[in-house]
């Protein structure tokens, strides 16, 4: 059961993944990007209409992770402790912190995506766009590492 | 009126929701406490070594994450509405925009922080 709820997981992360990296992307690329380039591609696309969909996959994503969580707790961090992984723990830990920072910034970055063309928002929406696929990024890498040191179900 | 009020709701929820929570996490406040391997959920922060022998506390082990997220999201909320129903002319001046990526920034630096004994753990 464990096992599928991970794997869920996963999937869901890759595609929030997908979409943060793309709507991240297409917010920095220059306007005078050439439009036939690969990142004057990316800018065709309004980045406004990733964000429902990463607001969605990203409260998916941890309410999946959060539940994952109990079983990880009980079964892979005694292993890890006994195993002296401090760093791995440490970086866990990290992680844990800045999902749930970035579950709140959600109706931040909703407001902010509400009116892509608001100009006074700009510099918010960017940050936070950015925020948040540091803290994506982060969480699937760290998680990623995490099932490779010790994954669930074993 | 609605999408002002909300504005300010959201902006002054990400931000209290970052501060409080580094609190939470730096001065140990949980709303409540997880023992995953008894399925028990129990009010407040509680330690396993406060009910048991120290050495029989990874028989138990507790959870506090979600509370600190809990204990967070409900003091955010309610400045965040507090934020919402003041009249708007009172926040007309003050450059709100920083509020929702600045002050978490500074919060995940504060998580970095109190991460840090972990590294410097022996192997």
């Amino acid at each position: 059961m464990v096992s599928v709820l991970l794997i869920v997981h996963a999937l869901v992360a890759v595609a929030l993944l997908g979409a943060i990296t793309h709507q991240t992307l297409s917010t920095w690329a220059a306007a005078s990007t050439r439009p036939g380039s690969f990142f004057g591609r990316f800018r065709t696309v309004p980045s406004a209409a990733f964000a429902n969909a990463v607001i969605v996959l990203y409260a998916v994503t941890a309410i999946l992770g959060a539940i994952v969580y109990l079983y990880f707790r009980v079964d892979v961090r005694p292993a890890l402790e006994q195993a002296s992984r401090w760093v791995a723990l440490g970086v866990f830990d990290l992680k844990e912190h800045f999902i749930a920072i970035g579950l709140a910034l959600l109706p931040a970055y909703f407001v902010c995506w509400r009116h892509p063309r608001d100009e006074a928002l700009r510099r918010t929406r960017t940050a936070l766009t950015s925020m948040l696929a540091f803290i994506v990024w982060w969480g699937f890498l760290v998680g990623h590492v995490m099932n490779d040191i010790r994954g669930l179900g074993e | 009126m609605f999408p002002s009020a909300f504005r300010r709701f959201a902006f002054a929820f990400g931000a209290v929701f970052a501060v409080l929570y580094v609190l939470a996490v730096a001065k140990k406040l949980s709303l409540f406490t997880v023992y995953p391997s008894l399925g028990l959920v129990v009010w407040g922060a509680r330690y396993s070594r406060d009910v048991v022998d120290p050495a029989l506390g990874f028989l138990a082990p507790a959870m506090y994450w979600y509370g600190w997220t809990a204990t967070a999201a409900l003091g955010a909320l309610v400045v965040g509405l507090l934020a919402a129903v003041i009249p708007e002319r009172w926040t007309r001046r003050i450059p709100l925009g920083w509020l929702p990526w600045v002050v978490p920034t500074l919060a995940m630096l504060g998580c970095v922080y109190l991460t840090l004994p972990w590294f410097s753990l022996k192997p």
